[in-house]
């Protein structure tokens, strides 16, 4: 059983972003940047299925510019196998991440792969579901618990109204809703044994794919800020100020 | 061209995501017709009819619909794709399951939880937990797009009679299929379309201690949440979490008890248009979004407002 | 409420810019250690310290530590935290790996531990005796010794202890009375109390492993007389698990200042089983060896904290609105400005940074020095380090924690009375770092140690490294028009400290006790000469990259340094006239008169 996991590289999500001066993007120059913390559960989780022997190997891939192996070498810390970065300095959207992960399922055959249901970043949540579609495999999203059998897995959903448990045929793609799991600290042995594990550097410019993005960004605005309120000081104040002044009880 | 709507359901209630969904359809040019995809949806499709601007109700009756499984639904909507321009539907967790999946079959973006339409390709959609919103143009013959319920007003439901044109069932996808679910039953308006939510936080402590927020919620007839905290507590069921990975809420009223304020939780909640924050910590950073704030311990504020109220 | 971030950036410029990477990675034994390999290392350090430590820190020291009947509890999480800590590897960072440790360069480690400290003070205790204890085994054990006690020790599961304080003996460790009794075995039978015993008894390991100054039946008195011996808490068997009880329990623990969630205990031994470690009556050497690197980590202690304190100060600053700018208004739309627009808030938050960054530097380079002393290949230049490292260990541990203590005042100063009262966390940085100024040799005894002793010591052969150093330095410079205001006062201040070094040398052939009037005042002068030294590299540094990427962090580090050029060195002059006046006025003060 071989799983593939596909990690990307955001901004951390404990930085308060900043819009930039011109309103064409985020500011991202100095930006602490990290493994998206959707994919972080995604590779626990892929850890976790190799740990209690039902799985032989786990992949890491990601797509983007070349500091994104420090992205992968995370996840190799963490206990991945060996990772794969498809290069490209190129904007990548959903439907273009999603044909380059085609690419590399179809040489790497996996049983299952699993990614984070969305990035913290552009939040589409597009990926996972856009690259089972390419493969016509059956998609698991937002799982909250994975129940691998020999040839099917269980996948546990968190949907609106509560949770929803679906039987897929492997190979599969799943993605990873928060209370997945919770994602170990890399021990700093594993980080320093992560420098010499197999990570290949392909060129996406040389698979031939179309990632030219299909849709443009025109601007980008801060929302309306909402000021802060009013404290008041006694439930009997809050209560005549919502009747009386908000209107709204 | 026209624009098609796929509707949120349960087989015999339509969902009111489905109705701003509608909403936000009418800006756009041309009819609109409504996907109505199901198993015994009978009374589904006869309030889809009834929305106003809808002018074709599609309706397809089959067991490969019952739980609007994403494989199926997208081998159906390829189908019809092809005789629209727009392709809608709520950014709910069905919609959000299911569209990426037609996009790709179609070899097309998907536009993810728009909040404003610029024209019929340029849209409005709030990244990075809401701190940033883009606009964006996309170049596609097909727009499919996911629709964020409260940025845009529902559509009225009492004076249609659409045509109701039964459409043919797609194949089924044999590689899933429904197990079961654990839907958390609750007499409450739905947390996304109540006009008052009232949630907690770790302040709760536990998952009892919810009660007090029931008492209020009982009194204002509101839906209950949570922020991140008190769900992976397990104070309560994960579909009462409300912020970016959430989900996000506009009511009238927003009351916030035992809860810091992380910009995660802010992103689901910070449109709403009264907000209340209840906590002991003044500087929470909830505070910063607040219209009323009250620093005191909710033990002593939950009771008396139930009173008072 | 303080949120301590581990200054990573800095951290960051400290090792790739200031100190020279490819130098560490030259060493053999650290051929791996790579700067991107660093910064992943310590950015799992960071995140673990600041994510599972510090929320630990304000409950661990409103809790405190339990005692009961023997037995000793740590606050709330303690022990979940600690397992953490040890599953990931941060309490082996720079152990043997031969005995499971990471085998780290000190000169990384450094930064992991500064991260611990500023994150929960009281809970880095814990594997921090834990590392002294390993490191005395390493360098003195037997390989018996090693293979029973280190592999346990080294991957957390035992922790260890530093037994020397006795109640009538303290700084003078000549008056050790604890007896060890040499058995058949080759074993010996300790008996007596030790008090003050840092982790002596906890709940968060197995086992123990106490290191204990003993005096054997007829060994000479004094200092001469006192061995080295490893008492384990639980015998261990031969096959290496754990035996009976020994002689050894915790009579009760001391209520104190700060620190709360470190147990200091008084530990009774009563006949217990232990093993000399190094040679019978030579345990003191064994100390001092050991201590160079405990003491550069008791300096760390007092510089974490110092950070922990600068942030919140800082935070608070920006937020607090009180008063006016002097100058006008500056925040129009409130009716005050926040504090940070004050002069003497913004006097006390720059001399705060002043200090911690010059300190961070230094403890840097002594770092890496000290792992020159060990891996370099040539006996020479390790021979060099070593004498460097004699004369800064002192320095580092006196004024580092002075510093620690200085700064985590001005941090509470920021804040006024809401820095006060225990709601806003910066009185505990206050309390907790107080500690470090008197334990692991009081302050007062390390600048005497390097007046002393470590400046005489071979004709001033200790001086020499860092005298040369900054001399170097200065003449390399001196052309560089740019940094004539960092070279100039650095100089002066140099001069200085060269002049009373030759002063004080010569006034103590004559009379001990202008050494030790003086000692405290040198060491602070000569901590302040090496800061200058290390702030004038920063703003070379700064100068050549404030234009470019992440110029403001380089702008900030000349401006920085200016202000420690303008308004802290300048106490180097004051420092200067007080030597100069001697030591009549200090002692022919009537004893009767006080
Ligand atoms: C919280 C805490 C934890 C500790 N942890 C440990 C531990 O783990 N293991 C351990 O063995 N000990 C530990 N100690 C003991 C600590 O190292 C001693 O307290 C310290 O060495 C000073 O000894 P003393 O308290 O007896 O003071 P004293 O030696 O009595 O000194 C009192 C004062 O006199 C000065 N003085 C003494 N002699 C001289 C001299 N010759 N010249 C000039 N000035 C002098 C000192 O500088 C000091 O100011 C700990 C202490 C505390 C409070």
């Amino acid at each position: 059983m071989k799983i593939l996991v596909a990690v990307k590289r955001v901004v951390d999500y404990n930085v308060k972003i900043r819009v930039n001066a011109d309103n064409s993007a985020v500011d991202l120059a100095n930006v602490k940047m990290s493994i998206n913390p959707f994919d972080e559960i995604a590779v626990e989780e892929a850890i976790r299925i190799k740990e209690a022997n039902k799985a032989d190997e786990i992949i890491v891939v990601s797509i983007g510019p070349k500091e994104n192996q420090e992205t992968i070498r995370s996840a190799l810390a963490l206990g991945a196998d060996r990772g794969l970065l498809m290069q490209t300095d190129e904007e990548t959207q959903p439907l273009a991440v999603a044909k380059i992960l085609k690419y590399v399922v179809e040489a790497e055959s996996p049983d299952l792969v699993i990614l984070g249901k969305q990035a913290i970043d552009d939040d589409s949540n597009q990926t996972g579901q856009m690259l089972s579609a390419l493969m016509n495999w059956p998609q698991g999203t937002f799982a909250s618990k994975i129940d691998l059998m020999d040839n099917e897995v269980n996948v546990t959903r968190e949907i609106d109204g509560g949770l929803e448990t679906i039987r897929l045929k492997l190979p599969a793609v799943i993605t990873t809703d928060l209370r997945l799991n919770e994602p170990r600290y890399a021990k700093l042995p594993n980080i320093m044994k992560a420098k010499k594990k197999p990570l290949d550097i392909q060129q996406v410019s040389e698979t031939g794919i179309d990632i030219k993005p299909r849709l443009t960004t025109i601007k980008v605005t801060e929302p309306a800020q909402r000021s802060a309120g009013i404290k008041v000081s006694s439930v009997t104040e809050l209560v005549e100020k919502l009747r009386n002044e908000a209107k709204v009880i | 061209m026209n624009t098609l709507v796929i509707a949120e359901h349960d087989n015999s209630q339509l969902k009111p995501a489905t109705l701003n969904t509608v909403g936000a359809a009418t800006k756009l040019d041309g009819e609109i017709h409504i996907l109505v995809a199901g198993e015994n949806c009978d009374t589904v499709i006869q309030s889809a009819a009834k929305i106003t601007g809808i002018t074709k109700v599609l309706a397809v009756d089959s067991e490969n619909y019952t739980h609007a499984l994403a494989e199926n639904m997208a081998l159906l909507v390829t189908e019809i794709a092809d005789n629209y321009s727009h392709i809608l539907t709520p950014a709910t967790t069905t919609g959000k399951n299911f569209m990426p999946r037609i996009a790709a079959l179609l070899d097309v973006a998907q536009i993810s939880d728009i909040t404003g339409i610029e024209s019929i390709d340029t849209f409005i959609r709030p990244v990075y937990a809401g701190n940033a919103l883009a606009t964006v143009k996309s170049s596609d013959s097909i727009k499919l797009i996911t629709v964020r319920g409260t940025a845009f007003e529902p559509a009225i439901t009492d004076n249609n009679n659409a045509e109701i044109q039964t459409i043919e069932s797609g194949d089924n996808f044999a590689q899933s299929q429904f197990e079961s679910h654990q839907l958390t039953l609750s007499e409450r308006p739905e947390l996304t379309s109540a006009q008052v939510v009232i949630s907690g936080g770790r302040g709760m402590g536990n998952g009892e201690n919810f009660a007090l927020l029931e008492a209020i919620a009982d009194k204002l007839n509101g839906a209950i949440g949570a922020s991140r905290a008190a769900v992976d507590a397990g104070y309560v069921p994960n579909d009462y979490q409300v912020g970016q990975t959430g989900k996000i809420v506009a009511p009238d009223l927003y009351i916030a008890v035992g809860i810091s304020g992380a910009i995660q939780h802010l992103a689901g909640m910070k449109e709403s248009k009264v907000i209340v924050a209840i906590n002991k910590d003044e500087d929470a950073p909830i505070f910063q979004v607040a219209d009323y704030g009250l620093v005191a311990d909710l033990f002593d504020v939950l009771p008396e407002l139930t009173e008072l109220l | 409420m303080a949120n301590y971030k581990t200054p990573l950036r800095d951290m960051r410029f400290v090792y790739n810019e200031l100190l020279d990477p490819e130098q560490i990675q030259a060493l053999p034994g650290f051929e791996e250690i790579s700067s991107d390999l660093v910064e992943a290392l310590l950015e799992e350090s960071a995140r673990f310290c600041e994510e599972q430590l510090q929320p630990l820190n304000r409950s661990g020291d409103e809790e405190g530590c339990h005692f009961d009947n023997g037995n000793v509890t740590t606050p709330e999480g303690f022990k979940e935290a600690y397992n953490g800590f040890c599953e990931i590897g941060l309490n082996s960072l720079t152990s043997d790996p031969e005995y499971g440790g990471q085998g780290l360069p000190r000169s990384v480690a450094t930064f992991a531990e500064e991260a611990m400290c500023g994150a929960n003070f009281s809970f880095s205790l814990y594997p921090g005796l834990t590392a002294g204890a390993i490191h005395s085994i390493e360098l003195y054990g037997s390989d018996e010794l090693k293979k029973t006690f280190l592999p346990n020790m080294v991957d957390g599961s035992w922790s260890g202890s530093m037994c020397l304080t006795e109640p009538h003996c303290g700084t003078d460790l000549g008056l050790c009375r604890t007896k060890a009794i040499p058995q058949d075995d080759n074993s010996y039978l300790l008996s007596g109390t030790k008090m003050f015993i840092t982790a002596g008894e906890h709940d968060l390991t197995d086992n123990i492993i106490h290191l204990v100054l003993a005096r054997t039946p007829d060994a000479p008195d004094g200092i001469k007389g006192i061995s080295l011996f490893i008492v384990p808490k639980i015998s261990v068997t031969k096959d290496g698990s754990l035996g009976e009880a020994n002689g050894v329990s915790c009579g009760s623990i001391e209520h104190k200042m700060g620190i709360h969630a470190s147990a200091t205990c008084v530990m009774n031994f009563d006949n217990a089983k232990g093993f000399l470690v190094g040679n019978l009556n030579k345990g003191m050497e064994a100390m001092f060896v050991m201590m160079n690197n405990a003491r550069l980590g008791v300096g760390i202690q007092g510089l974490g904290v110092a950070e922990a304190s600068y942030q919140g100060a800082v935070e608070y600053a920006r937020d607090r609105l009180q008063g006016r700018a002097l100058t006008g208004v500056k925040n129009p739309d409130e009716k005050a400005d926040p504090i940070l627009v004050h002069p003497d808030v913004r006097r006390m938050l720059l001399t705060q940074r002043a200090l911690i960054e010059g300190n961070r530097a230094l403890a840097a380079w002594v770092a890496f020095e000290l792992d020159v002393s060990h891996n370099h290949p040539d006996e020479k230049r390790r021979k060099q380090a070593n004498d460097f490292i004699v004369l800064m260990t002192p320095v580092v541990k006196s004024f580092m924690t002075d510093c620690g203590s200085e700064v985590s005042n001005i941090g509470m100063q920021v804040l006024g009375g809401h820095g006060y009262i225990r709601e806003n966390g910066m009185e505990q940085y206050v309390r907790d770092a107080r500690i470090a100024q008197i334990y692991e040799g009081t302050n007062g005894i390390q600048a005497l140690d390097l007046l002393g002793r470590k400046m005489p010591e071979h004709f001033g052969r200790n001086m020499r490294p860092f005298f040369h150093a900054v001399r170097n330095y200065i003449y390399a410079k001196e052309m560089n028009y740019e940094l004539k205001d960092f070279l100039i006062p650095l100089a002066k201040a140099f001069g200085r400290l060269q002049k009373i070094t030759a002063v004080l040398a010569q006034r103590g052939m004559k009379n001990p006790d202008e050494i030790g009037t003086a000692s405290s005042d040198y060491l602070r002068m000569l901590a302040l000469v090496a800061l200058a030294h290390q702030w004038a590299r920063m703003a070379e540094i700064g100068m050549q990259k404030n234009k470019g990427d992440d110029g403001v962090f380089y702008q900030a580090k000349i401006d920085t340094a200016r202000f420690y050029f303008e308004r802290i060195l300048p106490q180097t002059g004051a420092l200067f006239a007080t030597m100069m006046a001697g030591a009549k006025s200090t002692m022919s003060f009537n004893d009767d008169a006080f």
